[in-house]
């Protein structure tokens, strides 16, 4: 039947012709499967853009910024991003140096800004401002926070909210007696990654199920004290005037009892913070062990190295928590890790390396395709065949094999620092509710203030829950 | 031309040619539209001996561009074709040069080491090498002359 030579050459029967295009039906298949996989993928970025979307423009607001160093060049830079702000003021007690870079950098984007190195010079002649934004060492912050407060500005300021809980009590009053906005700048709360873990993968999908133990760190190669350029020192007497004994003190006053809090202050709050937040609780003990083990003591009086094991009373139940610093060996850097019953999230604010966002499920989870569909989480990376089949022959039943891979969707290219200013400036204009108001800030000083307190006690310290509130 | 199957096996050797077109086809419009979706991570992968001549076309951007088009457009006109049955004989033998040209760049063979996974364990023969195959098969049975546009083209202009 299937001879062509029945027909003359140049001529097509019906049944050649027919079996000819039988298979042409296949390209409208696949054009059809290939729509549809469009869409998915289209809908899975448009959950990804989501949450990258621009804030419109307000009624401008009139901010200065209190504090021009490290950080409040990182937070300028980020605020020069957010359209709507007019700069005003910077001040900052380095004029020669830091002060002029920042007056410098906002004339160049055509601010027209008065430089102070008193502040309270600043409250005095700024009597447009909006809003100031305080980067200035921990011990300062309680009270730059309060006479800003008071002279009627709405503040962003600066983790570790004080080196002290007064002064950080001080703050929630300040901002309770003034009515004005107080944000306290432990970023991740406003940070898109963070946000959809809290909000759609622990809250709504209830992914991790209950979450047992959680651990985390943040580990940091040795570093140098930090120097400064010889020509530019402030006279002793300036420096005695803002509390600092030398140049040395004034630049790594994060190592100084009484200044700053050492490494579990200054990067622990960050994440310490994420962990009474995902698990919606604040602890009722930790367990401490730190020291100054590696640097010299005299200029490292907060311990270089730290170790802190939290006790919480969830809503679901009890949960511990790890969390470590160290300032002699970078591996890993830093993230933080939930575990529950039914997955495990690995969570960074860093976008380095690889533990920006992946949760694992465990084998007796419930499937999580609705979640895959619905953009929650990505397809899981299917851990390597290879390696299962090389520890087949030793695993042995006691093990698990590890679970598969999903990553979080949401990619985020701005500073770090720009989602919370931005909810700030939001706030301000009656548009949102502050992502970290200061009884928040405040909570968290609470529990990470206590680390410090077991070290030196060399004994596990309970909290009170009244210790939490105002 | 005399019938050498009977139509179970014509069936199968239809489908046979329309998935391996599928496969080739996706994979080509695939790369199209990946915003900037580069041979060059694969390229620079190579081992083997002729990876000198792979790492030299990641290396030189002119070389790699042509690639890149060469590749995607390869693709999708042989994924075509082999669907259509469409000069079928032809489509199959530049398919296997691709994969062929594919299996050089990342031989499985003993003591290479790789840093993109590879989803699977092979030992000189993996999937690429099994695609190819089944291609000779169909261009040696060709597959174009049950139901594919071949069986037109060979009534209306073919020699007798
Ligand atoms: N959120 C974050 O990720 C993050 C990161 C780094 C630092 N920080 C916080 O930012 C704050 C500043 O840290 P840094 O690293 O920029 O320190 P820094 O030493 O680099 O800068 C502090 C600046 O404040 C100025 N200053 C000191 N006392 C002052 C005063 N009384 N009045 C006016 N200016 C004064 C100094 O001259 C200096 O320019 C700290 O509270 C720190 O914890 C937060």
């Amino acid at each position: 039947m299937d001879t062509p030579k029945k027909e003359e050459r140049g001529k097509l029967g019906r049944r050649d012709f027919l079996q000819g295009v039988a298979t042409v039906p296949v390209i409208g298949l696949f054009g059809y499967a290939l729509a549809k996989e469009r869409q998915y993928v289209k809908a899975q970025k448009e959950i990804k853009l989501g949450t990258t979307e621009v804030t419109e423009e307000g009624e401008e607001l009139n901010v200065a910024l209190l504090g021009a160093g490290a950080q409040g060049s990182v937070l300028l830079n980020a605020m020069l991003q957010i359209p709507g702000l007019r700069f005003r003021a910077v001040c900052d007690i380095w004029a020669d140096y830091n002060l002029k870079r920042a007056v410098n950098l906002l004339s160049k984007y055509k601010f027209e800004v008065n430089g102070y190195e008193d502040y309270r010079e600043m409250l005095d002649k700024e009597k447009e401002l909006d809003a100031v934004v305080i980067a200035t060492p921990d011990f300062w912050h309680s009270r730059h926070a309060v006479d800003c407060l008071n002279a009627g500005l709405n503040v962003y300021c600066e983790k570790e909210m004080s080196n002290t809980l007064e002064g950080a009590a001080e703050m929630v009053k300040g901002a309770r007696q003034t009515g004005k906005l107080l944000q306290i700048g432990h970023q991740r709360r406003s940070h898109p990654r963070y946000i959809h873990c809290y909000e759609k993968i622990i809250k709504e999908a209830g992914l991790l199920g209950r979450i047992v133990t959680v651990n985390g760190q943040w580990n940091r190669s040795v570093q140098e004290d930090l120097g400064w350029p010889a020509r530019y020192a402030i006279d002793t007497d300036t420096l005695k005037k803002y509390g600092y004994d030398s140049m040395q003190q004034f630049s790594n006053w994060r190592w100084y009892k009484g200044l700053g809090g050492g490494p579990i202050v200054d990067l622990g709050s960050h994440q310490i913070d994420i962990y009474n937040w995902f698990l919606q609780a604040r602890p009722r003990a930790v367990i401490a062990s730190g020291g100054t083990d590696y640097f010299s003591p005299e200029a490292h009086e907060w311990y270089d190295t730290v170790m802190a094991i939290y006790e919480y009373e969830t809503p679901e139940g009890v949960a511990r928590a790890y969390y470590q610093t160290q300032t002699t060996n970078g591996s890993l850097g830093y993230f933080e890790n939930f575990m529950g019953d039914q997955g495990t999230l690995v969570i960074s604010e860093s976008e380095a390396g690889g533990t920006a966002g992946s949760i694992y499920r465990q084998p007796n989870a419930p499937d999580w395709d609705e979640w895959v569909r619905k953009g929650y989480v990505t397809a899981p990376k299917i851990q390597m065949m290879k390696k299962e089949l090389d520890i087949s022959n030793r695993l042995d039943v006691r093990e698990s094999v590890s679970p598969d891979e999903h990553q979080i969707p949401i990619e985020f290219y701005d500073p770090y620092h720009k989602p919370h200013l931005q909810n700030f400036f939001n706030a301000i204009r009656g548009r949102e509710a502050l992502n970290c108001p200061a009884e928040i800030g405040y909570e968290t000083a609470v529990s990470v203030l206590k680390v410090n307190e077991a070290i030196a006690a060399q004994r596990r310290l309970t909290f009170d829950p009244a210790e939490f509130e105002i | 031309m005399n019938d050498k199957f009977t139509f179970v096996q014509k069936v199968v050797l239809v489908l046979l040619r329309v998935v391996i077109g599928w496969h080739f086809l996706y994979e080509g419009v695939a790369k199209l539209l990946k915003a900037n979706w580069s041979a060059a991570g694969y390229l620079a992968q190579s081992r083997g001996f002729l990876a000198p001549l792979f790492q030299w076309m990641a290396d030189s951007p002119g070389v790699l561009a042509v690639v890149n088009q060469l590749n995607i457009w390869g693709l999708i006109a042989i994924g075509l074709a082999l669907i259509l049955g469409c000069f079928t004989r032809l489509s199959a033998v530049f398919g296997m040069l691709l994969i062929l040209l594919y299996y050089l760049a990342n031989p499985p063979f003993v003591g290479y080491y790789y840093s993109i996974p590879m989803e699977g364990n092979y030992l000189i023969i993996n999937k690429n090498i099994v695609e190819l195959v089944a291609l000779l098969f169909i261009a040696v049975s060709n597959s174009g002359w049950y139901a594919g546009l071949d069986r037109i083209i060979k009534n209306l202009w073919g020699k007798k």
